[in-house]
């Protein structure tokens, strides 16, 4: 009780105070303090690093040099900055980062956040701040759902846009009856039901569909048990990711299910997955990527210049961040001012084209990006003719059709 | 349901070679290797490494990476281990918690979080026909191999003179050494040893499984319940529980899959509650 | 001088508390906040530890309980954030009670194992469980409720979350100091020679294991309303690794030393966020090696060895190794005489 006391007394004193200082600052200027400053907040060192991490930055970078280089003197302000931070894949570090680049680093956008709950505890902190966020490097759908706010926008890629394209594209192809095996947690529970609903919209049944445990190394239960379901599985869908789902693979061919009729359909896989297992071992699955590196004469070009820079082609999240920071500053530029509602505005609805992004349009009703995404297939080896060369892409989703309806869940 | 079974052991082979080097070490050093899941990971990247740098296989692979990691052990031990043997075996813990960072690290830093690739032996690529069902040759193999060097590790502690000391001092370390026996002579090898069987298990590993820095961190965790749940100190407990956590955890994903991560940890804990020294340990291990 | 000074407790602990207050004004306060739920965090691991001999390394199942409890709380019933903690800290206790009870049972090396494998069950629990607990996207959007009061500056919040840290504090002190605290640390000595004097030994561990489940889950309570959610990271091994580390760092059995290794090693991961540094892990495991080989007694205990030693007076070393019969059997004795056995 004494405990209770004291700290409801220190409070009200800190109510008194909060009233002198403090608070966001409000607008006015055309650009805060003289310069805008662009914070990459991601996974530099954990299992996110090599998806996105440092080399995200650098295509932040190359985006302000090719916006300066665009608008020379005609730009809103010459003062750019990128800062990032590393969080480590810790979300409270990502959670105190973030306060601190928006208060003391004086950060006008946080870019990049992957993993879901980093990504929703700084969509919080965008909002108590209002500053702006845009997330990359996180799939829940619950970011433009019901955890959307004003000042967050997601960008690149959701559960429901891997598992609908596949989904649909394989159904659609002949493949009706599915086996789905998902991680047990709440991105393979999202991907299982986004997957299902996508099936049986084109007309396929999913015969069963069993959580798997996640973390895990032994998948053989699922594999040994696929022939023999009733009625026999013409694909095995898994939503399992990076290690969980090179481990699949790996026994999915020891037991060599492909001669036994059924075929595998991955709902989440980057291409570092494919590198890992090698092109053989995955030739002929089909997923949805939301860019790839040499799909057109355009996103290629890019990817030069970007190897040029890191030694690496780029990941779609690399892209994606660099397409974030140019549609920030172009907004910016449109709006006058970084002031953070007016570019909330010159964002909403606005439409685009860019090397990542394809018929784009930020939905103004959940702020989700919406554009052009890929559904692709593993290329076997004798077909890949340089490094990283791994995909064929089969056909591209119309961006209205690859993102979820919005569904009225999210209240800006 | 017998595949299921047979599956079951298969991976209960990793555990159970996992679970035998860290018994060992404990017998004989009185230490919990907590780097034990990382010298896996190392074993499934020295696979990795003498196939990609130096174009060794896998044949040679399994020889040559448990050696040299045997050998890493050794030096390990003399370095440091040994300095700590007299204190407290929780700073042991804690120095080899620290040095599976390290380890973790030094890899992820080198070749990234991505898994690796690494093929199936072409010899084992095919099924085999077990009589009642068709299996993976390279799963028959593992299984085969760690029943072998589970089943030659126990003759060898039970009918061998290294493998009398080391079980006396495992079982009875106070009466071994008053009975003026060296036992400091064999605590180096057998580290070594114990090391060398968790590089075998990664090696093992390589063909089937994901190769990251981080495959042994989470594994390591349960290979303590199975350690447990075998029993202190017994060598044996620790293969058996290895082989039967993996059927049950098999069948559990098949049966009950909503428990099937946390059904080591239950059965952990009900043997804790009905024996507390394990299936096959003795009270005595109890303080 | 200055050192003879500060050596002094009145001192010691007045300082303390000038820094504990001060603290915000030095560094960043949601930083400040993490450094003091870590250091109750800390100080539960070393109650355990240095003074019970028994080293948790499951200790984030009890704070990332209490962490999702104490969010649970304040998200669904609107009540303020301070019950929601006492909440958070109860549920906490309550946990520690089965797994007490069935790892108390074994000791040194086994209970480090066992504690390990019952907070990764209780990991996979809270991940899959994600109606109640949001799963990977975590427990999101916390309030801190204060009858209508406006902390969302993390600078006043500071204030609101420190009392009950240094309540938790006072509480470890309190029972390090009482005659429960002593016979405690005869167990950790002598266990047999405690069992043999009647003292239900498996009963004092299991209370000392609640108590200290409950701080930690007092800390996790304030770290879960500080950051406005709780994650999956609260309840992972890694979690209870670092706080080992802490006391480790900052020295067994010392509880200063833990609050010492709570504030360096969140400064740490705080500098490490933007140093563009990316060994993080080697850094790490480096403190673990490097304490474990050279310096046991941790920062706390070497500084204080060396200030005794300049005064020369001779403090009991308090870190369990090598445990010094004599003594132990002596307080063993006092504390039966006190107690009327």
């Amino acid at each position: 009780m004494k405990a209770l006391g004291l700290s409801a007394a220190v409070a009200t004193v800190g109510a008194l105070l909060a009233g002198c200082g403090g608070g966001p600052g409000g607008g006015g200027g055309k650009i805060s303090d003289g310069s805008v400053t662009l914070a990459v907040l991601n996974d530099q060192t954990a299992i996110y690093a090599d998806l996105s991490g440092k080399n995200s930055v650098e295509a932040v970078k190359m985006a302000v040099a090719d916006f300066t280089a665009r608008y020379g003197d005609k730009a809103v302000t010459k003062d750019i900055k990128v800062i990032s931070a590393d969080h480590q894949n810790k979300p409270d570090i990502a959670n105190s980062k973030a306060q601190e680049l928006y208060d003391r680093q004086r950060a006008d956008v946080i870019l990049d956040v992957p993993s879901s709950a980093a990504a929703l505890a700084v969509a919080n902190q965008a909002k108590a701040k209002k500053k702006i966020f845009m997330d990359i490097g996180a799939a829940t759908t619950e970011l433009e759902g019901k955890q959307c706010n004003k000042y967050t926008f997601h960008y690149g890629y959701n559960t429901y846009m891997l598992a609908n394209g596949t989904g649909s594209t394989v159904t659609k192809d002949g493949s009706k009856q599915w086996y789905i095996v998902y991680p047990d947690y709440a991105f393979g529970q999202d991907m299982n039901k986004s997957f299902t609903a996508a099936i049986q919209k084109a007309g396929g049944t999913v015969v069963k569909s069993d959580p798997a445990p996640f973390p895990n190394d032994n998948f053989s239960t699922f594999l040994l048990k696929a022939p023999g379901l009733n009625p026999k599985p013409q694909v095995l869908g898994t939503m399992q990711a990076g290690g969980d789902l090179v481990n699949l693979v790996k026994q999915y061919n020891e037991y060599k299910l492909q001669d036994k009729g059924i075929d595998l359909a991955v709902g989440l896989m980057f291409i570092t997955d494919i590198h890992s297992l090698g092109p053989d071992a995955l030739a002929g699955t089909k997923f949805t990527d939301p860019w790839y590196w040499n799909a057109t004469p355009q996103n290629r070009a890019w990817a030069d210049k970007f190897m040029a820079k890191t030694g690496k082609r780029p990941s779609f999240a690399h892209a994606a961040n660099y397409s974030a920071a140019t549609q920030y500053l172009e907004a910016v530029q449109r709006a006058g001012t970084d002031n953070s509602d007016d570019v909330v505005k010159a964002l909403e609805g606005h439409k685009f084209n860019d090397v990542f992004a394809d018929n784009a349009e930020i939905r103004a009703q959940d702020h989700l990006l919406l554009h052009d995404v890929e559904l692709a297939q593993v290329k076997p080896a004798a077909e890949v003719k340089e490094p990283w060369d791994y995909e064929k892409i089969l056909k591209t989703v119309p961006a209205n059709e690859a993102f979820q309806p919005a569904d009225g869940s999210c209240r800006l | 349901m017998v595949e299921q079974a047979f599956n079951g052991l298969v991976s209960g082979a990793f555990y159970a070679l996992l679970a035998l080097g860290l018994a060992v070490i404990f017998g004989m050093l009185g230490v919990v290797n907590f780097a034990h899941g990382a010298f896996y990971m190392l074993g499934a990247f020295g696979a990795f490494v003498l196939l990609d740098s130096f174009g060794i296989g896998f044949w040679a692979a399994l020889l040559i990476v448990p050696v040299l990691l045997g050998l890493a052990g050794v030096v390990l031990e003399r370095l440091f281990i040994r300095r700590l043997a007299a204190l407290d075996p929780l700073y042991n813990f804690l120095l080899t918690f620290g040095l599976a960072l390290i380890l973790q690290d030094v890899v992820r830093s080198r070749y990234g979080v991505q898994s690796q690739q690494y093929g199936r032996p072409g010899l084992l690529d095919g099924s085999l026909n077990l009589g009642l069902f068709e299996y993976p040759a390279y799963q028959v193999f593992v299984l085969a191999l760690s029943a072998l060097v589970c089943g030659l590790v126990w003759l060898a502690l039970t009918r061998t003179k290294v493998g009398m000391i080391v079980r006396a001092s495992t079982e009875k370390p106070e009466l071994t050494r008053a009975l003026g026996i060296d036992v400091a002579r064999w605590v180096t090898p057998v580290f070594g040893f114990g090391i060398a069987l968790a590089g075998l298990a990664g090696v093992l590993a390589a063909p089937m499984r994901a190769i990251n820095p981080l495959m042994g961190a989470d594994l390591i965790i349960v290979v303590f319940a199975v350690v447990v749940i075998g029993g202190l100190g017994s060598v044996f407990g620790s293969v058996a529980a290895g082989f039967l956590i993996g059927l049950i955890s098999a069948l559990g994903n098949l049966y009950v899959p909503a428990l099937s991560q946390t059904l080591v940890f239950i059965l952990m804990a009900a043997v804790l509650l009905w024996r507390p020294a394990g299936l096959f340990g003795r009270e005595e291990g109890l303080v | 001088m200055i050192l003879r000074l500060l050596a002094r407790r009145p001192v010691l602990l007045a300082l303390a508390l000038v820094v504990a207050f001060a603290l915000p004004w030095l560094i960043y306060p949601p930083v400040a906040m993490d450094i003091a739920a870590w250091a109750l965090f800390a100080v539960a691991v070393d109650l355990l530890l240095g003074y019970g001999g028994l080293l948790s390394f499951g200790h984030a199942a009890f704070w990332g309980t209490s962490a999702y409890t104490t969010g649970l709380i304040a998200l669904h019933t609107g009540l303020p954030f301070p019950v929601a903690i006492v909440g958070g800290a109860l549920a906490a206790a309550v946990l520690a009670v089965p797994i007490g009870y069935l790892s108390v049972r074994l000791s040194g090396i086994y209970f480090a194992m066992v504690t390990l494998a019952f907070a990764q069950m209780i990991y996979f629990i809270v991940n899959q469980w994600r109606d109640v607990t949001g799963g990977e996207n975590g427990l999101q959007g916390i309030p801190r409720e204060l009858f209508g009061l406006d902390l969302s500056d993390p600078f006043l919040f500071y204030y609101a979350g420190l009392p009950f840290v240094l309540v938790g504090l006072l509480v470890a002190w309190r029972i390090v100091r009482s005659p429960f605290g002593q016979v405690l640390m005869s167990i950790r000595d002598n266990p047999s020679r405690a069992r043999a004097l009647g003292y239900p030994v498996d009963r004092y561990r299991l209370l000392a294991f609640v108590l200290s489940a409950a701080l930690a889950g007092l800390g996790g309570g304030v770290f879960a309303i500080s950051h406005g959610f709780a994650s999956l990271h609260d309840v992972y091994w890694t979690t209870s690794g670092q706080a080992v580390m802490m006391v480790v760092l900052g020295g067994i059995g010392t509880l200063w030393g833990a609050v010492l290794g709570a504030a360096l090693i969140v400064s740490l991961n705080d500098y490490l966020a933007t140093a563009g540094f990316e060994e993080t892990g080697i850094i790490t495991g480096l403190i673990f090696v490097v304490i474990v080989l050279l310096f046991r007694k941790g920062l706390w205990g070497t500084a204080r060895d060396l200030t005794a030693a300049r005064s020369g007076r001779h403090r009991p070393a308090a870190v369990p190794d090598p445990p010094s019969s004599a003594s132990s059997s002596e307080r063993l004795d006092q504390v039966a005489e006190r107690s009327g056995r």
